[in-house]
């Protein structure tokens, strides 16, 4: 008895920042329908109330997070490596910054409740990271979807909001599903729920006494159990949906474009964290574990998927925001777009550690998945703060719609239109920002990644007689035959990051060179909470780039 | 304490300046606009101070440790496993004398402006703008590889054109600072390429490892000795633009559409020094290379003889001035080229040349605010054909303009006779020997004439101002004042600088032998003194002056006659040997006009197939438009079609590997 109290206690432990959120949710839940009269109305102000509570919430959990450092693997149902700890910290700073971002996006009625879904949507996230077992990691993404259902719809109950969150809700339970299925085949091949069991498992059936090598691993995988490969497909396809992966991103314009603008704000960053962490969760052995990760055969089989996935979700992501003159809907592909720059970085990133374990390991500069790690920091930055800029430019009577709502912005309040172009310089990867160090990273990565000989000799070692034709034409030979995949990731992203500044760089020249249109200086309110939120981001934004250190040194701790 | 001061005196140098500009950017827009020097004087005067406690205590204490310099890593930039880029601040003697000199002078200025640009509208703006270039200044003289000086050299010309173009509103500013922009881009260029091939070269840019090991130059030298003549040539390039050397001198007199303390500053004492600096930065690559070295010299030559023909006939006093800093800058590369005569004497030509920057930032500054103030009292006309006499007048400001004016003219004694003497020497001891003894010899030569030249116009600039009958412009009204104590005081104390800095550091050889302390400098035999050289660069000086005094003041009859007469030359001459003119019709029209071709090719065939390109985002949109109808079924079903898609592919290819 005492050993299973001793046991709870320290599985408790590892996850006391959650705990702090998890309470706060609760009072907020318990104690925000008193505070309602029958009518539905509340005392004016009560949302700057509820508001700070969840940020002091949100301080304590921090305050709780930095006191608890990385503590060596357990097998219990949770773990505290130094994964977790870097997302924890992630997401409770963005976390306060969402905060303040929905300070006045929800009614006094209720912001309590929207509060305590952002709280519980938090606490997901940090559970996703710290789970070690497949039942608490799903677990742990249902508390993410579910608050995220209310969190939509909650602030602004009219026929766009319900449309978007009623899309949102049946495309996220079809994904869940999809996912519980991976899981089921995962436990079926493995017999075990626990991620350190399965991970051992997967070792203990990969290696095999006469091929100790990275050659091992094909034939293994001939003769695995398919029930491995499904499992894969369903998890990256149902976790595809988190991250706006392409096929399952549909949802993301139209739920940005009719939610509130802060649920857009944290549809485009929270659920990505989500989606990342959990991948490598399922993929990567914690950090301390003995067996590498080409012990699992779902890496084998699901790079090539992933490749093709990341491919074309940047193209897709990038093409539709050219098209789009809703500032809400190109956001929403722009987020889709960076997603495949992120899952870049996760492939090369698997890639090098299948590498690492096999017969001759290449050490190479650039870690992708610590550039992923990098990206999604950079990315919460700038993308959270161009829509606290949308939130702090709406007008009293209207928001931000499209680009007309935008036009000349700078004249009309220019020290917003500055920042929204910092923002936007940084997504679109233009320095001096950190969106640039960001891509520079995942380019690294990529390009580093594999000897690269057959691409280098085909641009260099070829007679110059040869002519750009036939280089070209060995290229593609080369592509055919599979080799350099991650050099062609790395030209794919650059292509990609160049039709992104096409449309980002639009919207900085509507916002500068157009003259406003129907815009009067009466009518502007001034919301101080996205405004401090902004300037939080530019802070992130600018300081990521002068001091990456300051980041990249924990994120080096992940993937030694 | 002491310690403490030592260890981090080092960053205080630009973090002064920077914090300052911070706070002009950020506050003094908006809360106390009138009183936004203050920061930067304060910021200049902590920079400053921190300067001189570098130079006195700090760097000989490191010296005496054995260090080379003092080093303060700041951070490391990016440091992704083979990716290093740390920011270090380093500071040898060269550095700490440049430091001392920048700071100094930028305080002064500073102290100036604050009084003479009083009631612009963009004062703030003005005091934000200097603040950076101090800081970006600082910065490139601290840098410790070339990766940071190029930045900042790219930040010190961003300063550079924001301040030139500080009146933006008028069209001649905006001109003048786009093509200070872009002449020195063309230098830019030359030197990222050369710091290129450092980086193939070396494998590395830090400047420790550069230049305080021999060892890796010889073997380098051994293996591939033409290599130093590329980069040298590189970096040349980019101080030729920097400084303002031919053929790209062009930019410097248009400069002087900026507000006068800028061009005290920025276009006569520290910005223009930068090309001088990387070049006897460099000298340990240099030396290797004594064709560079020969080109070195030309260049100065031909800039300094140009540049000095060009301003014996400018109206503009300010113009004048300009041309006379080229004029200075080129004396400046042809005591570096000297260099090349023989391994002996690179010594010697970096340190006069170093100390001929030295002297000349404090007359050439006095000078510059001395027009200032001159165009101050009468009311911005600097068009010396239109006002004269004024030393009754304006008599602060003619003491402290003659005071530079005699420096620059190089009467015996002051600081610029010290100095112009020794790049005399040393040219005349390259011209005594060794292989190239004839071409050092014809520099030589183009140095006197120009030291004639020099006091000349100069004298001439001096007493078309300040002598003659007393006339000022309608502008001025009818009591033109003599500057304020804020614009006195810097004056007085440049003055006396100019007066007296040469003769205190320059014969008790006190800056030459700091310098000394500089690793990667070669050694020198002993330099003595050229007598002859005194001699004849004072009776030059002198003559100069009096040609001047005589032309322009006992009988300026015979300079009309003259202007008749030779017409021609004189034509030349106003109009700077028509470079800028050739400039424009040989190398400005024809890129052009290959611009108009590419212009039309870009229209008409580039831009359609940019359309065409830009048709398949839309081609491809339509093709999914369809699914992205809103319909949630629709979305349900494409990512069911997706999933299965992904599923069929996986199993194949497994099925593919039995």
């Amino acid at each position: 008895m005492n050993a299973a109290i001793q046991q709870l206690n320290n599985a408790f432990s590892l996850i006391a920042p959650e705990a702090v959120l998890l309470a706060a949710v609760c009072l907020i839940f318990f104690a925000a329908p008193f505070l309602v009269n029958e009518r539905g109305e509340a005392p004016a102000g009560l949302r700057h109330r509820w508001g700070s509570l969840s940020l002091l919430a949100l301080l304590i959990a921090g305050c709780v997070w930095w006191q608890s450092p990385p503590v060596t693997r357990t097998l219990g149902p949770f773990v505290l490596d130094e994964l977790t700890w870097y997302i924890r910290g992630l997401t409770l700073t963005f976390g306060a910054i969402l905060v303040l971002l929905h300070w006045n996006q929800a009614d006094d009625a209720r912001s309590g409740e929207s509060y305590a879904c952002l709280l519980a949507i938090l606490a997901g996230v940090n559970l996703i990271a710290a789970s070690n077992d497949l039942v608490g990691l799903f677990v742990a993404l249902e508390l993410v979807s579910m608050p995220t259902y209310l969190f939509l719809l909650l602030p602004r109950r009219d026929a766009p909001a319900q449309e978007a969150t009623l899309k949102y809700f049946l495309l996220s339970i079809f994904s869940s599903a999809i996912v519980l299925f991976g899981m089921s085949y995962l436990y079926g091949a493995t017999g075990t729920t626990n991620l350190s069991g399965i991970h051992a498992a997967f070792s203990a059936a990969h290696i095999h006494p006469a091929n100790p090598d990275l050659a091992a691993v094909k034939p293994f995988l001939a003769d695995a159990n398919p029930l491995v490969a499904v499992a894969t497909v369903m998890l990256i396809a149902g976790l595809g949906f988190r991250l706006t992966a392409v096929p399952f991103h549909f949802y993301a314009p139209d739920v940005f474009q009719g939610a509130p603008t802060s649920a857009a704000a944290m549809l485009s960053f929270v659920p990505k964290i989500a989606g990342f962490v959990a991948l490598l969760r399922l993929i990567v052995p914690a950090t301390g574990a003995e067996q590498a990760i080409s012990a699992w055969t779902m890496t084998p089989a699901a790079t090539p998927l992933l490749w093709w996935l990341a491919v074309a979700t940047m193209f897709v992501g990038n093409l539709m925001a050219l098209m789009q003159t809703d500032i809400r809907r190109l956001l929403a592909y722009s987020s889709v777009s960076h997603a495949g720059y992120m899952m870049v970085g996760l492939i090369v990133g698997m890639e090098h550690e299948i590498q690492k374990a096999g017969s001759n390991p290449v050490v190479h500069s650039v870690s992708g998945i610590g550039a992923m790690l990098f990206y999604l920091a950079v990315y919460g930055a700038m993308t959270l703060g161009a829509f606290a800029v949308l939130i702090a430019a709406a007008r009293s009577d209207k928001r931000i719609e499209t680009f007309d709502d935008l036009s000349g912005l700078s004249r009309t309040r220019p020290a917003l239109a500055l920042l929204l172009a910092i923002f936007l310089f940084s997504l679109a990867g233009l320095p001096p920002t950190a969106g640039f160090l960001g891509k520079l990273n995942l380019f690294f990565a990529a390009w580093a990644q594999g000897d690269g000989s057959s691409f280098l000799h085909c641009l260099s070692e070829l007679p110059p007689t040869a002519g750009l034709f036939s280089k070209l034409n060995a290229i593609f030979e080369a592509w055919g035959r599979g080799e350099d995949s991650s050099k062609w990731l790395a030209v794919i992203l650059a292509i990609n990051a160049a039709l992104g500044a096409w449309y980002y760089l639009k919207i900085i020249g509507v916002m500068f060179l157009r003259e406003p249109i129907n815009r009067s200086q009466q009518d502007t309110v001034s919301d101080t909470p996205s405004l401090i939120a902004a300037g939080l981001c530019l802070v992130g934004t600018l300081g990521l780039f002068f001091l990456p250190g300051w980041l990249w040194v924990p994120i080096q701790s992940i993937m030694p | 304490m002491t310690n403490w001061l030592n260890e981090n005196v080092i960053w205080l140098i630009p973090a002064a300046p920077l914090l300052a500009c911070l706070w002009i950017v950020l506050v003094g827009q908006v809360i106390g606009r009138k009183y936004a020097h203050r920061p930067l004087v304060l910021g200049l005067a902590v920079s400053f101070a921190a300067s001189l406690y570098l130079l006195a205590i700090a760097l000989p204490h490191a010296l005496e440790d054995s260090h080379h310099a003092v080093i303060a890593p700041i951070y490391q930039w990016i440091n992704v496993g083979t990716i290093n880029v740390p920011v270090t601040l380093r500071a040898d003697a060269m550095s700490a004398l440049m430091l001392t000199m920048v700071t100094s002078v930028s305080l002064l200025v500073a102290i100036f402006a604050s009084s003479y640009m009083k009631g612009d509208p963009g004062y703030p703006r003005f005091f934000a703008a200097m603040s950076l270039f101090v800081f970006s200044m600082c910065m490139l003289v601290l840098a410790s590889n070339f990766l940071l000086l190029f930045v900042f050299w790219e930040a010190v010309g961003l300063c550079s054109y924001l301040l030139i173009g500080f009146w933006f509103h008028k069209p001649s500013a905006a001109a003048a600072a786009k093509k200070a922009f872009v002449v020195n881009r063309i230098g830019d260029f030359g030197l990222i390429l050369g710091i290129f091939l450092i980086w193939q070269t070396f494998g590395t840019l830090e400047f420790s490892t550069l230049f305080e090991s021999p060892k890796m130059i010889n073997g380098i030298l051994a293996a591939q000795p033409e290599i130093f003549h590329w980069i040298c040539i590189l970096l040349f390039i980019g101080a030729v633009g920097k400084s303002a050397q031919f053929p790209l001198q062009v930019w410097l007199p248009d400069a002087m559409e900026g507000p006068t303390p800028v061009s005290a500053l920025i276009h006569a004492a520290t910005m223009v020094t930068a090309g001088v600096y990387l070049v006897a930065r460099c000298t340990p690559f240099f030396v290797h290379a004594p064709y560079v070295q020969m080109t070195v010299a030309g260049i100065g030559a031909a800039t300094a003889l140009i540049a000095a023909i060009t301003a014996l006939t400018q109206y503009d006093l300010k113009r004048v001035l300009a041309y006379s800093t080229v004029s200075q800058l080129g004396y400046m590369f042809m005591s570096l080229g000297a260099a090349g005569a023989g391994e002996g004497l690179a010594l010697h030509a970096v340190t006069f040349a170093m100390f001929h920057m030295f002297t000349h930032a404090f007359f050439k500054a006095v000078l510059f605010l001395s027009a200032g103030s001159v165009m101050h009292a009468m009311g911005d006309v600097i068009d010396m054909r239109r006002f004269s006499g004024l030393r009754k007048a304006l008599p602060i400001t003619h003491y402290t303009f003659l005071a530079g004016a005699l420096a620059l003219a190089g009467v015996p004694l002051l600081s610029g006779f010290w100095s112009k003497d020794e790049i005399l020497a040393v040219l005349a001891a390259a011209s005594r020997g060794g292989e190239h003894a004839g071409f050092y010899a014809t520099i030589l030569g183009i140095a006197l004439l120009t030291s004639l030249m020099t006091a000349f116009y100069t004298f001439r600039a001096y007493f078309m101002t300040f002598w003659g009958e007393e006339k000022f412009p309608e502008e001025a009204g009818h009591h033109p004042h003599d500057a304020p104590p804020a614009m006195a005081g810097p004056l007085a104390i440049l003055a006396v600088a100019a007066l007296g800095i040469g003769l205190l550091t320059g014969p008790t050889h006190l800056y030459g032998h700091y310098l000394h302390h500089t690793p990667g400098l070669p050694e020198g035999y002993d330099f003595p003194m050229d007598w002859l050289m005194m001699g004849i660069s004072s009776i030059l000086a002198i003559a100069g002056i009096g040609a001047a005094y005589l032309l322009y003041v006992v009988s300026p009859g015979i300079v009309q006659n003259l202007q008749r007469r030779l017409s021609l030359a004189y034509q030349a001459s106003q109009n700077g040997l028509y470079i800028d003119w050739f400039g424009y019709k040989f190398i400005a029209a024809p890129l052009r006009g290959f611009a108009s071709i590419c212009e039309f090719f870009d229209r008409w065939v580039i831009d359609t197939l940019v359309d065409c390109v830009g048709f398949i985002p839309a081609l491809f949109g339509s093709m999914i438009r369809p699914v992205q109808n809103g319909m949630v079924q629709n979305y349900a079903a494409v990512m069911t079609l997706g999933l299965v898609v992904c599923l069929i592919t996986v199993l194949r290819a497994l099925a593919g590997t039995h």
